[in-house]
């Protein structure tokens, strides 16, 4: 069965945040990820008072990098998380936004090492194992957690490019697909289907996540004006590759970006078309929104995350995901409540 | 101690209609960062329980609304017809 995560942005007061994790643990999402930008509030501070005000749902930083946290101190955060809320902790990694990154002269080199050394550290610290590695990115002599963690963190692998999506499928637990589009998430699981292969592990052992932008209203135009700062964002920080498959001009991108980088929103929101709407986001009323999860589902996902913005009115949205979207993917809508 | 009083009048047949338009009120509010949080800590706790609704959820409530927005929960009250409701919060202003 289809599993639904939701991400948090921690830009809002933590009351908010926390006031609408529990609301989504209500309805019944299954994940919920709190994304971690060194500008927002912090990742496992918001986790943490989430933790103590739900029971049930999985959370997790989704996600968190390597570069601007030691696998050591993310194994420390994970595991101290774990023992407030047992069994109920997983932990996403990648590569980090290299705009967010850039700002403080940090550049993700290395992304396939870094990411494959970070993983093998965290488990084995959260494990209990005394961590050795000479690695290529990281050293670490003899590194061991005082306390004793009482169950594994799986590690969900934020990926997009195709080396690290069958990287995640090899060494991960999960992978959280960075896509909305159906066509880019069916190719996403044939590389994500390559690394499993290659690790000897059936794919239906792993979670496949498309992690998506997505929002949802009573009409399109209401949904639409909500997304269109993210979508702004996205096609601003989209590699080459991506653009030219979905036919979005290099030229409108570059406007775009330059709109972003000089402060003028009104202008870069302006330059965002349907077409990069549809290409980078669940945009919709009820109905269109459950057309393309139905599409990723087909596709081979078995959870999908509802990123950024969520909606324009963040309760309503979240409400209106419980009464019109998870009657179609959840067999019962008993714990539904406003 | 005034808004446990208020929150006592407030008729059993409005809790849920109350208790959805305050939230509204509160979440919505340019001034949530007013919010102090022990207080917002006690609406959390309320609404994990399900008693955001309920005589003491919806104190806590009015509490939050009045610091945020006093304006606007003054007038929901007036919307919802409970004027009585109204004017003992306008009393707690002075």
């Amino acid at each position: 069965m289809i599993e639904f995560g939701i991400e948090f942005v921690p830009r809002d007061l933590y009351w908010k945040t926390t006031f609408y994790a529990i609301q989504a643990e209500k309805i019944g999402f299954d994940y919920l990820w709190i994304t971690d930008h060194f500008n927002n509030r912090n990742v496992y501070v918001s986790l943490a008072i989430i933790s103590a005000y739900t029971e049930r749902i999985k959370f997790g930083p989704g996600v968190t990098n390597p570069y601007l946290s030691h696998p050591v101190v993310t194994a420390q955060a994970v595991a101290t998380l774990n023992e407030i809320a047992p069994g109920r902790v997983v932990c996403g990694l990648g590569v980090g936004d290299k705009t967010t990154l850039q700002i403080v002269n940090v550049e993700p080199k290395k992304p396939l090492g870094t990411i494959r050394e970070s993983v093998r550290i965290i488990r084995e610290f959260v494990s209990g194992k005394t961590v050795e590695m000479e690695g290529k990115i990281f050293k670490v002599s003899g590194a061991k957690l005082n306390f004793k963690v009482a169950n594994q963190v799986p590690i969900f692998i934020g990926a997009q490019g195709p080396k690290m999506l069958a990287l995640a499928a090899e060494i991960g637990d999960g992978v959280l697909i960075n896509a909305s589009h159906p066509q880019d998430v069916e190719n996403a699981v044939k590389f994500i289907r390559e690394g499993a292969e290659r690790a000897s592990k059936k794919t239906s052992d792993l979670e496949i996540s498309a992690y998506t932008s997505f929002s949802i209203a009573s009409t399109y135009e209401k949904a639409l004006k909500a997304v269109l700062p993210v979508v702004a964002y996205i096609v601003a920080g989209s590699p080459s590759i991506i653009l030219e498959k979905h036919r979005i001009s290099m030229e409108q991108a570059y406007r775009i970006r330059e709109s972003i980088v000089h402060g003028k929103w009104k202008e870069a929101f302006s330059l965002v078309d349907e077409h990069m709407v549809e290409t980078f986001s669940i945009c919709g009323n009820p109905e269109k929104c459950v057309e393309k999860i139905n599409k990723l589902v087909k596709v081979g996902v078995n959870q999908v995350v509802a990123g950024s913005p969520i909606g324009p009115n963040m309760r309503k949205s979240i409400n209106m995901i419980a009464t019109q979207v998870f009657p179609h993917f959840k067999e019962s809508t008993e714990k539904i409540k406003k | 101690m005034a808004m446990e009083k208020i929150a006592r009048k407030i008729p059993t047949s409005l809790w849920n209609e109350a208790s959805e338009k305050l939230i509204d009120i509160i979440l919505n509010s340019p001034n949530a960062s007013n919010m102090p949080s022990d207080l917002a800590k006690t609406i959390l706790y309320y609404w994990q329980r399900d008693q955001l609704a309920t005589e003491i959820g919806l104190q806590r409530l009015l509490e939050a609304a009045m610091i945020l927005e006093h304006e606007k929960t003054i007038n929901l009250m007036e919307e919802l017809g409970v004027h009585e409701i109204a004017v003992m919060l306008k009393e707690t202003m002075k």
